[in-house]
C-alpha cells in the first residue's frame, strides 16, 4: 500500500477531469445506448485522435490552436458523416461505424508509420494520460462542458438527431484528448448500462452517481496500489456499474 | 514577546534536528542512477526509481506514486538529453517541487556534465528519434559512469553539506573500485577489438566505441522507428558480404526481428542486460559490466 500517493492535490485535478467529462458523456452515452449506436463513440474518438496525429505529422506545434482545429474538423466531419449514413443506409448503420473505427485507427498506424514515437502516441490516445491534467488546464474543457449540457438540456438539442451528432463530436474530441480512447468509452457506456433498471426519474442521477463514484474509487485505488490510473477507473467504472445493478435488482425483488 | 521568540527558536531547532536525521530522498529517472546514488549516498538518502529496468526510459505510465515520489524529493537525478523528455517535463510541473526544478541544486540532468556522442548535425524529425545534445544511452561505457559518479557526489555534497565526508569517502571507494575493474574488464575484452556487430537500437554506441569495436548497421532504420521488412532484407545480403560477430539487442527491444535476421545469416542474435536489474546477475553497475564483457567474450569463443 503506497499511502503517500493519496494526495487531494495529486488526485484532486484528475478527478475533477473525471467530473467534466461525466458531465456530458452520462447524457450523451444515454442516448448512444438507446439509439443502439454503441460503437460510434469509438469511432469518432478515434477520429479526433485521427486529427491529432494527422497535425502532429504535418508538424503542427502540439500546445497550439492548430491541433485543437484538427481535432474538432475531423471528428464533426466524421460525425456528420455517420449521421448522413443513418439517415440513407440506417440498416447497416452499425457496420459502417465499426468499418469507421477500423479505418480511423489504422489511418494513425499509417500517419505514424515513420514515427520513432509513433506507437507511444498511439497508446496514449488509447489509455490517456488522466493525472497528467492540472487545474489551469481545465478552463476550457469545463466551458465547452458546460455549453453542451445547456444545448442539450436547456435548448433541448437532444430531440434532435443532427444536433445530438454536433455535440457528441465536440464533447468527445475534447475529452479523448485528456482521458484517452478507452475512458471515454466506458465514461460515456457503462453508467448508461448501469442505470438502465433503474426507475426512469434517478436513472439520471444513478449514472452520475456510478461515473464518479468509478473514478473516485478507480483514482484511490490507482494511488494505493500504484497502478496507471486510466485503466484502474475503468475497470472501477464497471465493477460500480454492476454493483449499483445487482443492488438493484435485490432491492426491486424484495418489493415484489 | 520573549516567550513568543523561544518559543519559535525551539521549533527551530526541532525542524533542524530532524531535518538532520531524515534522508535525504533521492528521485532517479533510471535504474542505472538509482543504483549509482545508492552507492554514493549509501545510508544518507533513500532512493526510488521512476522506471525499472524492464520498462522503457522514453516512456512511462503515470501513476500517482510518481507524482508524490518527486514532489517529495531533495535531488532528481536523470540522464537528460531528452531521453525523459516525453514525460519529465509534465511530472515537474505536477509534482510542483521548487527543489527539483531545472536550474536549482536539486536537478542533476547527468548528460549536462559529459561528453555525448552522435551529436546530430540536422535536427529533423524525419531523422527518427535522435537527441539534439546526442546519443543519451551513455551510462554503457564504464569511463563515463565513473564521471558521473564524481558529479552526483559533488552535488550530493553541496545539497547535503554535513555528510559530505561520507560522500566523498564512499566516492573514493567507487573510483578505486572502478579503476581496478576498467582495466581488467578491457583486458579480458581485448580480443572483441576491431570486431562489428548489428544492434537493434542504437544504445550500445558507447559499449562499442569503449571496447573498439564497430557497429555494422542498425535494426531500426532510424532510432525509435520499428524495423521494416525491407530494411531487414538489406541487411541480410549486407551481413552476407561482411559477417559481423553478433546481433544485440536489449532484452527489452522486441526479439523478433534480430531473431529474423539470425535465423537467416546464421549470425548469433544475443540480448544483453541494458542497466541493472536487467538480468538476475546485473544487479549492480558493477555486475552490469561484468555481465555484459562476459556475454561478449563468450561470443567470440
Amino acid at each position: 500500500m503506497n499511502w503517500e500517493a493519496l494526495d487531494i492535490t495529486i488526485l484532486g485535478p484528475a478527478f475533477l477531469t473525471g467530473v467534466v467529462v461525466l458531465a456530458t458523456h452520462v447524457p450523451l452515452g444515454r442516448k448512444v445506448l438507446e439509439r443502439g449506436i454503441i460503437f460510434l463513440d469509438l469511432a469518432v474518438a478515434q477520429m479526433a485522435g485521427l486529427g491529432v496525429i494527422a497535425a502532429h505529422s504535418l508538424g503542427i506545434d502540439a500546445e497550439g490552436a492548430g491541433v485543437q482545429i484538427a481535432a474538432f474538423a475531423t471528428a464533426i466531419i466524421g460525425a456528420f458523416a455517420l449521421y448522413w449514413i443513418e439517415e440513407r443506409w440506417a440498416e447497416v448503420q452499425e457496420a459502417i461505424i465499426g468499418s469507421a473505427f477500423v479505418l480511423a485507427a489504422t489511418a494513425a498506424i499509417l500517419l505514424l508509420a515513420n514515427d520513432p514515437q509513433g506507437g507511444e502516441h498511439l497508446k496514449e490516445l488509447l489509455v490517456g494520460q488522466i493525472l497528467w491534467s492540472d487545474y489551469s488546464s481545465l478552463g476550457m474543457p469545463i466551458i465547452v462542458s458546460l455549453s453542451v449540457l445547456i444545448a442539450w438540456f436547456v435548448l433541448k438539442a437532444q430531440r434532435n438527431a443532427a444536433a445530438f451528432y454536433g455535440l457528441f463530436a465536440i464533447s468527445i474530441t475534447v475529452a479523448v484528448q485528456m482521458v484517452g480512447v478507452y475512458l471515454v468509452f466506458a465514461s460515456l457506456i457503462i453508467p448508461a448500462l448501469g442505470s438502465r433498471s433503474f426507475p426512469e426519474k434517478s436513472k439520471l442521477p444513478a449514472a452520475y452517481g456510478i461515473g464518479a463514484a468509478g473514478y473516485g474509487i478507480g483514482l484511490v485505488l490507482s494511488a494505493l496500489l500504484d497502478l496507471p490510473a486510466g485503466p484502474a477507473i475503468v475497470w472501477m467504472l464497471a465493477i460500480v456499474a454492476g454493483t449499483a445493478v445487482f443492488i438493484n435488482s435485490q432491492v426491486n425483488q424484495d418489493f415484489e | 514577546m520573549h516567550r513568543k521568540a523561544t518559543l519559535l527558536l525551539l521549533i527551530g531547532l526541532m525542524l533542524c534536528s530532524f531535518s538532520v536525521h531524515a534522508k535525504l530522498s533521492v528521485f532517479t529517472c533510471e535504474p542505472e542512477w538509482k543504483a549509482l546514488a545508492e552507492q554514493i549516498g549509501g545510508d544518507q538518502v533513500s532512493v526510488f526509481s521512476a522506471t525499472t529496468a524492464q520498462q522503457d526510459p522514453h516512456h512511462i505510465q503515470a501513476r500517482p506514486s510518481l507524482i508524490a515520489k518527486l514532489r517529495r524529493a531533495d535531488l532528481l537525478v536523470c540522464t537528460g538529453a531528452e531521453l525523459e523528455a516525453g514525460w519529465l517535463p509534465l511530472l515537474l510541473r505536477r509534482a510542483r517541487n521548487a527543489k527539483v526544478q531545472p536550474g536549482r541544486e536539486g536537478h542533476l540532468m547527468v548528460a549536462d556534465h559529459l561528453s555525448l556522442m552522435e551529436k546530430p548535425t540536422r535536427l529533423d524529425r524525419s531523422e527518427g528519434d535522435v537527441h539534439a545534445q546526442g546519443n543519451p544511452h551513455f551510462h554503457l561505457d564504464p569511463r563515463r559512469v565513473l564521471k558521473a559518479a564524481e558529479v552526483l557526489a559533488a552535488r550530493l555534497t553541496r545539497i547535503d553539506a554535513e555528510n559530505s565526508k561520507s560522500y566523498q569517502e564512499r566516492l573514493a571507494g567507487f573510483q578505486q573500485q572502478w579503476n581496478e575493474a576498467i582495466p581488467r574488464w578491457e583486458a579480458s575484452a581485448a580480443s572483441l577489438h576491431g570486431k562489428s556487430v548489428v544492434v537493434h537500437h542504437r544504445e550500445w554506441i558507447y559499449l562499442l566505441d569503449w571496447l573498439g569495436m564497430k557497429r555494422l548497421a542498425a535494426l531500426e532504420p532510424k532510432p525509435g522507428v520499428p524495423p521494416s521488412a525491407g530494411h531487414l532484407v538489406g541487411l541480410q545480403s549486407a551481413l552476407k558480404e561482411n559477417p559481423a560477430l553478433a546481433i544485440i539487442r536489449a532484452m527489452k527491444d522486441d526479439s523478433g526481428p534480430s531473431e529474423w535476421l539470425a535465423k537467416r545469416t546464421g549470425v548469433p542474435a544475443v540480448s544483453l542486460p541494458y542497466t541493472v536489474g536487467s538480468t538476475e546477475h546485473a544487479d549492480s553497475l558493477q555486475a552490469l559490466f561484468d555481465e555484459i564483457v562476459k556475454q561478449l567474450v563468450e561470443l567470440k569463443k
